[in-house]
């Protein structure tokens, strides 16, 4: 079988890690289970390994990494200088090229722009979990409206080259070979760009307090970039799984939001409309409806999970979509579950409710 | 009905106060109430020998079971319902950490402060009569419970055939010839005794299994509490409550009059709004009419036994007593069963969701010990439950409306030898004021001569109307004393609405607050909704309330359900989470927000006001 080099979300699932990292394998996952996720493709890990692999830069890579000194800033600084430029002159071999150009100029004509001309975002998705020991913060770049097949392999290769941040090299230099290789298989995901009226994040576990139960939600107005990045205070939105049920909000003062760049590419801060800064940017029955998704992702894994969503703008000829744009586990609640189980068993003992409790266990029972 | 907080002990009386309620021996009588305290007995009272201990205490207002200023008899209802609620607790059940509450009137107001248990060998050594008492309790509960309705199904009866002799010119002439020798003197101070023994025994039974019950929901809540830190007390309530709850059965009942009306096609007579007696009157001289008031009689008997009130007062009513409001519903709802609505209530929507509801938060419960516990605590509850739902409509509608009636009885004898004018001046005299007229008419009708009564009464009724209805427009405080050092006791939490957070609020609205236009109280019933508000601060007022206005009222009654349906919100100045316009308010789907403490006084009739029930806070919006 000849080695893809790109492969379409709907043929991933989440044991495609390996090959196409935890975003990419997740959006295919996720696709697969009916959830409304904008269409894309993986340029999978063994993209970047053959890249890597042609005109020995793999080499010269590994050689920069370990001799620099992890001390040093103006060393790091021109180890990552030197880096980014030795990918981004490097040649990508053209199997490789050839199977983007084709895959995106697919998705051109998937979604009614024929010229080529599809704005889509292009994201890393590393194979390592979030938290392992060789994932490391800066190698998760995204770049939003990129527009046209030159752009899009040009920031195809400003993901891999940003495996060479300062920091990852510093972090990097105390690894040994073998954990620097695993840490630096990549993936890309090139996504449909959603033109986001309202997104944000949701958690299907208290962020306060760990508990399972609900799920908060943080919004604002225009690209979710804002919201992630912590550019604005976002709307925030509790909602009681049972139900589901919206259970409390409080409406933030939203001054800026991230929008497409007017030029075409790329994309600018600007100002909300003033009647629009102290409104809700999400009504009751979206809220809900987004729990509802959060919810069915969650039930999908059977753990709770953080997502980012986006709900892009109505037309006269379309309702406006709500999309999920990426999920990841949510890994800190089995800590908190801990601490609850230890604050259950401090108070029990003093309660005289445990007697009821043990009452319970004899008398009730059948109920549930 | 119960409560435990822990109160501030040991602080220095001289010590300036940083913040608190009022001392309740420096509130003064309302003007023109000076002589209030004369109409209460003095076991109620803040006595000045004792301002030491009592002023020292934090004493929470029950503004939910007593809204409204007591007449001196009505105190009756909060004597009998505190020793039984405190019995329950201090000496049958032996709740480990809390015994029952200490009860002071001031202004006519109830006052409540509980009494704990702090030396942790006594909680120990009560844990394990506790665990015998209420295991038993636990673990018999459906034959206790059906035991339990045959008790007051029987003191129903028993206060209900309470004979008040006539006391006519002579001994009725067949106890003379029984040769029976004690007289209808003596069944006249038998009977009085036999009424005030009776609404005793009736709140032992009231309490018998409130308490247990509410211990069974509450470690049920904290069990998910411990498991879902932000669970809301609306889930909880969700996943236990029942969906065949009497509260509901009276307005079922007229539902099903309505249909039965358009059926017999009697719907021209029923929706004319005409007097009960002229209507009944008519309408029996057909055979549609006489079917339907026939279906009418069975339906009241007992499910119009239902109180306007609470039931805690002599003046609260039922629907038996004066049915206007029963057959104006009718009419209500004859015309909307013929604009082609559903009225059934959708309790199989209910049920659906409650299961829902428990499957969502089962299924979040990774360890299956802990599911276990979990199936087992709501089980306890489920079983438990329906006595907490159903037992109010027994004792606070059926059994009190019946003793008020026997009461009024009594009250028509006084009338008849001239003591006062009206039957129900009776309840302006406490209740050892009764026992003395009652000595005073056995003595004349004994004596043949005449009682004092008539020369002795007829101004001190007049003096404490007058007092009484001063007191009714005096604002009492949400509390009195010091700053509770915080309330962790969940029943008071619960049926009270009782938080620390509430009493920060009433400190912060005390202290000048927000200027009244934001109201906090408690999430009763989700949703939002604005509209024009109605204060109704009597049931007498229930006619004025219009289709799409928010009900504003100090609190509901359980008889008020019907009205319901006509409104777009709720708001209420008392209740928890388990009060009856939360619960019925969750049932319509509207939004409630109940325990704001000052609903009633801060909303006017006419503004517009939003009621935010996910939040629990109601905003006045405009004049």
């Amino acid at each position: 079988m000849s080695t893809l080099y790109t492969r379409w979300f709907a043929d991933l699932r989440l044991d495609d890690r390996p090959t196409v990292g935890g975003k990419c394998a997740s959006l295919g996952e996720l696709l697969s289970a009916g959830i409304d996720v904008p269409d894309g493709f993986a340029v999978t890990v063994d993209a970047f390994e053959l890249f890597r692999d042609t005109g020995g830069l793999r080499s010269q890579l590994t050689d920069l990494v370990f001799s620099t000194d992890p001390t040093s800033s103006a060393a790091l600084d021109d180890a990552h200088r030197r880096a980014t430029a030795l990918i981004c002159t490097s040649a990508v071999p053209a199997q490789i090229e050839e199977q983007i150009r084709t895959h995106y100029a697919e998705l051109c004509q998937r979604w009614g722009h024929p010229d080529g001309d599809l704005p889509v975002a292009v994201r890393s998705s590393a194979v390592a979990e979030d938290g392992d020991a060789t994932s490391f913060a800066g190698q998760q770049e995204t770049y939003l409206w990129v527009v046209g097949a030159d752009s899009v392999i040009e920031h195809v290769r400003a993901c891999w080259a940003s495996l060479y941040t300062p920091q990852a090299i510093a972090y990097r230099t105390q690894l040994t070979a073998e954990q620097a290789a695993d840490a630096t298989r990549i993936s890309v995901a090139i996504q449909c760009m959603v033109d986001a009226a309202v997104a944000g994040v949701a958690f299907t576990v208290s962020p306060r307090t760990g508990d399972r139960s609900v799920i908060a939600i943080n919004a604002s107005w225009g690209l979710g970039h804002a919201v992630v990045s912590g550019e604005v205070t976002p709307d925030e939105f509790w909602v009681s799984k049972a139900g589901p049920q919206l259970t409390s909000q409080t409406i933030a003062h939203k001054l800026t939001q991230c929008v497409p760049d007017p030029s075409g590419t790329g994309v600018i801060t600007a100002p909300v409309p003033a009647d629009q800064r102290d409104i809700a940017c999400l009504d009751a029955a979206m809220v809900l409806q987004l729990a509802e998704l959060a919810t069915r992702v969650e039930d999908h894994y059977a753990h709770p999970v953080d997502i980012e969503w986006a709900l892009t703008r109505s037309t006269d000829h379309a309702p406006a979509r709500l999309l999920l744009l990426q999920s990841r586990p949510e890994t800190s609640w089995k800590a908190r579950q801990a601490e609850a189980r230890a604050r259950r068993a401090a108070t029990g003992g003093a309660s005289y409710l445990n007697v009821i409790s043990s009452a319970a266990g004899r008398a009730g029972g059948d109920a549930a | 009905m119960t409560t435990t907080e822990a109160p501030r002990t040991g602080s220095d009386s001289s010590a300036p106060r940083r913040r608190g309620f009022p001392d309740p021996y420096e509130i003064g009588s309302p003007e023109g109430a000076e002589g209030w305290r004369a109409m209460y007995p003095y076991y109620n009272q803040f006595l000045d020998a004792r301002r030491a201990k009592d002023s020292q205490r934090t004493w929470f207002r029950n503004g939910m079971h007593f809204p409204e200023a007591m007449p001196p008899f009505d105190i009756v209802t909060s004597d009998s319902a505190f020793m039984s609620t405190g019995v329950m607790n201090t000496r049958v059940f032996a709740l480990p950490p809390a015994l029952g509450i200490d009860v002071r009137v001031l202004n006519g107001y109830v006052y409540m402060s509980a009494n704990g248990v702090e030396d942790p060998e006594e909680i120990g050594r009560r844990a394990g009569e506790f665990a015998v008492r209420v295991g038993h309790y636990y673990q018999n509960w459906p034959t206790l419970y059906e035991a339990w309705e045959r008790k007051i199904r029987a003191e129903i009866a028993k206060v209900g055939a309470i004979v008040i002799p006539e006391m006519g010119e002579l001994e009725p002439v067949e106890n003379v010839l029984a040769g029976r020798g004690v007289t209808t003197s003596n069944d006249l101070l038998v009977a009085y005794q036999a009424l005030l023994a009776s609404v005793d025994a009736a709140w032992n039974l009231h309490s018998e299994f409130l308490n247990m019950g509410y211990a069974a929901y509450l470690n049920f809540l904290m069990l998910c509490r411990s498991h879902f830190p932000e669970i809301t007390d609306q889930s909880v309530a969700k996943m236990v409550s029942g969906v065949d709850v009497l509260l509901f059965r009276p307005d079922d009942e007229l539902k099903k009059l309505a249909a039965l009306a358009i059926e017999l096609d009697l719907v021209t007579e029923l929706t004319a709004g005409r007097p009960h007696e002229e209507l009944r009157q008519d309408m029996s001289s057909s055979d549609a009419g006489a079917r339907w008031w026939a279906a009418y009689d069975e339906s009241a008997d007992p499910w119009f036994h239902f109180s306007y009130g609470n039931g805690f007062y002599h003046h609260h009513r039922s629907w038996s007593d004066d049915p206007t409001f029963p057959l104006t519903m009718i009419g209500e709802y004859i015309g909307r069963l013929r604009n082609g609505e559903d009225l059934s209530r959708p309790v199989d929507a209910v049920a659906a969701e409650r299961d829902a509801v428990t499957a969502r938060y089962r299924g979040l419960i990774d360890d299956e010990a802990d599911r276990q516990a979990f199936d087992e605590a709501l089980g306890l509850s489920k079983v438990v439950f329906p006595y907490v739902e159903n037992h109010n409509f027994f004792i606070e509608h059926w059994y009190m409306t019946t003793f008020w009636n026997k009461m009024r009885e009594l009250g028509a004898l006084f009338v008849r030898y001239g003591f006062f004018d009206q039957v129900d001046d009776l309840f302006f005299l406490r209740r050892a004021e009764i026992a003395d007229a009652l000595v005073d008419l056995q003595m004349a009708w004994c004596g043949g001569g005449e009682p004092l009564g008539p020369d002795f009464w007829p101004p001190v009724i007049a003096e404490r109307r007058r007092v009484h209805a001063v007191l009714n427009r005096w604002a009492a405080p949400p509390a009195l004393g010091p700053e509770p050092s915080g309330i962790v006791e969940p029943m008071t939490i619960m049926l009270w609405g009782i938080t620390d957070e509430q009493v920060q609020k009433w400190l912060d609205a005390q202290d000048g607050g927000d200027g009244g236009r934001v109201l906090s109280g408690f999430a009763g019933s989700p949703g939002i909704a604005e509209g024009p508000a109605r204060v109704v601060l009597s049931p007498s007022d229930l006619d004025e309330l219009l289709e799409g206005e928010i009900l504003v009222a100090p609190i509901t009654s359980p008889s008020w359900t019907p009205v319901f349906a006509r409104i777009k919100g709720a708001v209420s100045d008392i209740g928890g989470i388990m009060c009856h316009a939360a619960i019925v308010s969750r049932e319509y789907g509207l939004p409630a927000v109940v325990g704001t403490g000052t609903g009633t006084t801060s909303i006017r009739t006419g503004q517009i006001v939003r009621v935010d029930g996910n939040t629990g806070t109601v905003t006045i919006l405009s004049d």
